[in-house]
């Protein structure tokens, strides 16, 4: 029983933990450059089709497909703020929701006729061991994506404190305006958060998809979700947007099993739709910063 | 025309005219209380649903079927616009859409009801008539081509009644200014609300025109690509703008069928198009044309 | 009994207290100016009145009923009207029809009467188009009545949000910063018309930094610094209160 309980909570931190890196992009975007990016959850879905390639069709062992799926996420994290972020910063919200949400269709079935729709399986050595803890059962690629992720968040956190780069990062996210004044690069600053974001999203997608199929229409669902996070962790703050995602996480995991499997995709919202009900600036309410 | 080609045409401009009046009832939220819901497959799916299961299980007649289908689909939009408009800007678009993503969970979920992906068949064609006087049953392709038409008209009557005069202007206050619309006494809140509702039951009627049309009634008709069409039908015809939205659904519904385009490089090129047209003329091709107008 | 009163009101943000306890009433028919250094509470206190923002305490009552902590719409609707700092217009609507947004709530709110245009609307909307008419003439913009408002200058943009304010033949009147960032011809235009305003029996309460049309067109000024009310009195007196010159010339 306890055993049972432990387990869903281990599923509920590993989900959790995919959640967060996504909706830490998410938020760190949304921060920096007052956007949502609909295509975030295109940024998990090819980093995951990049990790496949790579460590499915061109064998390249795990360790380091699961480092190229970030670095050329990088890549294209730049690319893609060099040209769609560009073009629609200096319009309305209305245009930037839109033009994202394109990006995010045309992904998302460019992926469909390229990759098809049939799912990927990618096992590793990792995901079919089993850690068995006095009862407790899981898999050595859990044990994995929850210390990988737990050294991700530590280095991002440092990197947004220590870094010269973070640190601009977060003075933008307070004031813009002011910043264009003493002299940060705006633009620059803007291009390092996007492959930051897509970099965390790659890794997500590189630690997780082994315990999961990689499927093309996958990045929809989880933008949502992540945004629920986002906005459950009080608007464009970072560390809220990790707590929440690993709040829906295990809500999801539990609910999933005692409430209804068929809906637990719906909870993330509901909890959304509670949290702003009751609590409009957020759980841990910041208005401003990352 | 040869007769298999005859009926091919009529079956488009059916589509063309359901697709048509579903737009111009998106575009009284988007266009011009200037909300970017998400939430219309939802309110578009309500309603089929609703004429589907009354129409099949209950036998209903088809005028209160698809009566009922206006107003369940309308008491959704209005009891989901309590919490949702709570959220502003970028975060109303993510709620309205994360609402219709339940939804369709929901539709796909809850077979006891709605048959999940096995889909509600057998929905029976309209028949149209006063009680105790003749009936007429909408049987053939042509008739039903009458119907759409008609059914267009109502809500271009409709549309065209919301969005001039003291409404309208009502409307378009709201949406260019909000602050400034309560300082002329204009409850910012009741007119979204407004707006919404009436978004949604029209979106549910003619979710309920759509489903006795195609006599099936799946979950995949209220996912995220009809929201995709929807925004491509009124952003590249013209948002708020009546003939810009007729534009955007002749063009963005018939073309693709005539051309019978594979569902998934249709989505690519409307993303595309959506992409381009968006940021090079927010305001459509309606915006385009007057551009080009105005130039010379 | 005065026309507003306003007793001991509190507005604070974050810890700062930006209205600090202000006690204000205005008689009916008065013209009265609100004064202060940047920063010292103005904008926030009408702003307060209004409904914009939710005061932490105090009372605001307008011809006897109680509005603290109403929606801005409300306030509109029983009288108010304010113009914003900011300048501010409905840039897609016709400058015409940004006045006629201004009268039509004021007039009916009736939907389906709206849907299918009553009689009764129809000639209320004639009313409020010759009426707007008038305004606009008044103002100078009657020529361009049919212009998108978003197409107009800065200053006609100005004297548009002025005209609209009157639209509904308000009781009370506050203008924030009327005369702000306009050249020296539109200023005097602004006096004539507050000048005017008051002639005809309206009650004005107005936001304004040029000091000489605080001076020349009020009956009475109100000065606030740091939230506080630190004087009040006749323009003459204000002139030579120390505790003015202090705030304004002290730091």
């Amino acid at each position: 029983m306890i055993a049972d309980l432990l387990e869903l909570l281990v599923h509920g931190l590993t989900l959790g933990s995919m959640y967060a890196m996504v909706a830490a992009g998410l938020a760190l975007m949304l921060g920096v450059a007052r956007l949502i990016n609909f295509a975030h959850g295109e940024f998990f879905m090819l980093g995951a089709y990049v990790f496949w390639f790579a460590y499915r069709e061109l064998d390249v062992p795990y360790p380091l497909a699961g480092l190229l799926a970030p670095a050329v996420m990088i890549l294209f994290g730049m690319v893609y703020q060099r040209t769609v972020i560009r073009a629609i910063l200096p319009h309305s919200w209305h245009v930037q929701l839109i033009a994202t949400l394109a990006t995010s269709i045309v992904l998302t079935n460019l992926a469909i006729i390229v990759f098809g729709t049939q799912p990927k399986e990618v096992p590793t050595a990792l995901s079919s061991r089993i850690l068995d803890i006095g009862g407790l059962r899981m898999a050595w690629q859990r044990v994995l994506v929850l210390a990988a992720a737990l050294v991700i968040f530590w280095a991002l956190h440092r990197f947004v404190t220590r870094t010269r780069a973070g640190r601009a990062m977060r003075a933008m996210s307070q004031n813009r305006e002011a910043c264009a004044v003493v002299g940060v690069d705006v633009q620059r600053v803007a291009m390092v958060a996007f492959a930051v974001s897509a970099a965390l999203a790659a890794a997500a997608a590189a630690l997780v998809s082994p315990l999961f199929n990689i499927f093309p229409d996958m990045g929809t669902g989880l933008t949502l979700k992540a945004f629920a996070a986002v906005v459950t962790g009080g608007f464009g703050y970072v560390n809220g947007a990790i707590a929440a995602s690993f709040l829906i996480g295990v809500t999801e995991s539990f609910a999933g099993s005692y409430v209804s499997y068929a809906y637990k995709d719906a909870f993330a919202f509901v909890i959304m739709i509670a949290v702003l009900l009751w609590r409009p600036q957020g759980l841990f309410g910041r208005r401003i910063g990352i | 025309m040869a007769p298999g080609q005859q009926r091919y045409v009529v079956h488009v401009l059916i589509f063309t005219a359901l697709f048509a009046a579903l737009a111009l009832s998106y575009d009284l939220v988007v266009g011009h209380v200037g909300s970017l819901s998400l939430a219309h497959p939802a309110f578009f799916g309500v309603g089929a649903y609703t004429a589907a299961i009354l129409s099949t299980r209950a036998a209903w007649p088809f005028a209160a079927d698809l009566a009922a289908a206006v107003v369940a689909a309308g008491l959704v939009a209005a009891l989901a616009g309590v919490p949702l408009f709570r959220l502003v800007e970028h975060a109303f678009a993510v709620g309205t859409l994360g609402f219709a993503l339940v939804a369709w969970i929901v539709a796909t979920n809850w077979v006891e009801v709605t048959r999940g992906p096995l889909c509600i068949t057998g929905i029976p064609k309209p028949v149209v008539g006063v009680p105790g006087g003749p009936a007429l049953a909408i049987a053939t392709l042509p008739a039903y081509y009458w119907l759409a038409l008609a059914a267009l008209g109502v809500v271009l009557v409709l549309y065209r009644l919301l969005t001039t005069f003291r409404l309208g202007r009502a409307f378009h206050a709201v949406r260019d200014n909000e602050v400034l619309a309560a300082s002329a006494g204009i409850d910012p809140l009741r007119y979204r609300m407004l707006a919404f509702t009436i978004g949604g039951a029209l979106a549910g009627g003619i979710g309920a025109l759509y489903v006795h049309y195609l006599s099936v009634m799946c979950p995949e008709e209220m996912t995220v690509a009809l929201t995709v069409n929807l925004l491509v039908i009124v952003f590249l015809g013209g948002v708020g703008t009546m003939r810009g939205v007729l534009v955007g659904a002749v063009l963005f519904t018939a073309l693709p069928e005539v051309l019978r385009l594979a569902p998934t490089w249709r989505l690519v090129i409307y993303g595309a198009l959506l992409l381009v047209i968006v940021v090079r003329s927010p305001e459509g091709l309606e915006g385009l044309v007057r551009r080009r107008a105005s130039a010379r | 009994m005065a026309l507003l009163e306003i007793r001991g009101l509190v507005k604070r943000f974050l810890g700062v207290t930006a209205v600090d306890a202000v006690d204000l009433t205005v008689e009916r028919g008065e013209l009265v100016s609100l004064i202060g250094p940047n920063g010292s509470g103005k904008t926030t206190l009408f702003n307060c009145v209004t409904g914009y923002l939710a005061s932490d305490a105090g009372h605001v009552a307008f011809d006897g009923r109680t509005v603290t902590r109403a929606a801005p719409h409300r306030v509109a609707r029983l009288g108010i009207s304010r113009t914003f700092q900011q300048v501010s217009v409905f840039g897609r609507l016709t400058a015409l029809e940004n006045l006629l947004v201004f009268l039509q709530q004021h007039q009916e709110e009736d939907f389906f009467a709206r849907l299918v245009r009553t009689r009764r609307v129809r000639r209320l909307e004639a009313d409020a188009i010759a009426r707007a008419r008038t305004l606009l003439d008044l103002v100078g913009l009657g020529a361009r009545a049919d212009a998108p408002a978003g197409s107009l200058s800065y200053g006609q943009r100005k004297l548009l949000a002025f005209a609209a304010a009157l639209m509904p033949d308000p009781e009370l009147l506050l203008l924030d910063e009327p005369a702000a960032a306009v050249n020296p011809t539109m200023i005097n235009q602004m006096k004539d018309h507050i000048l005017g305003l008051h002639r005809q029996g309206k009650t004005v309460l107005l936001v304004e930094h040029n000091m000489d049309v605080v001076m020349d067109v009020s009956q009475r000024i109100v000065v606030l610094d740091h939230g506080q009310k630190i004087a009040e009195g006749t323009p003459d007196a204000i002139r030579r209160d120390p505790r003015v010159i202090e705030a304004y010339f002290g730091r």
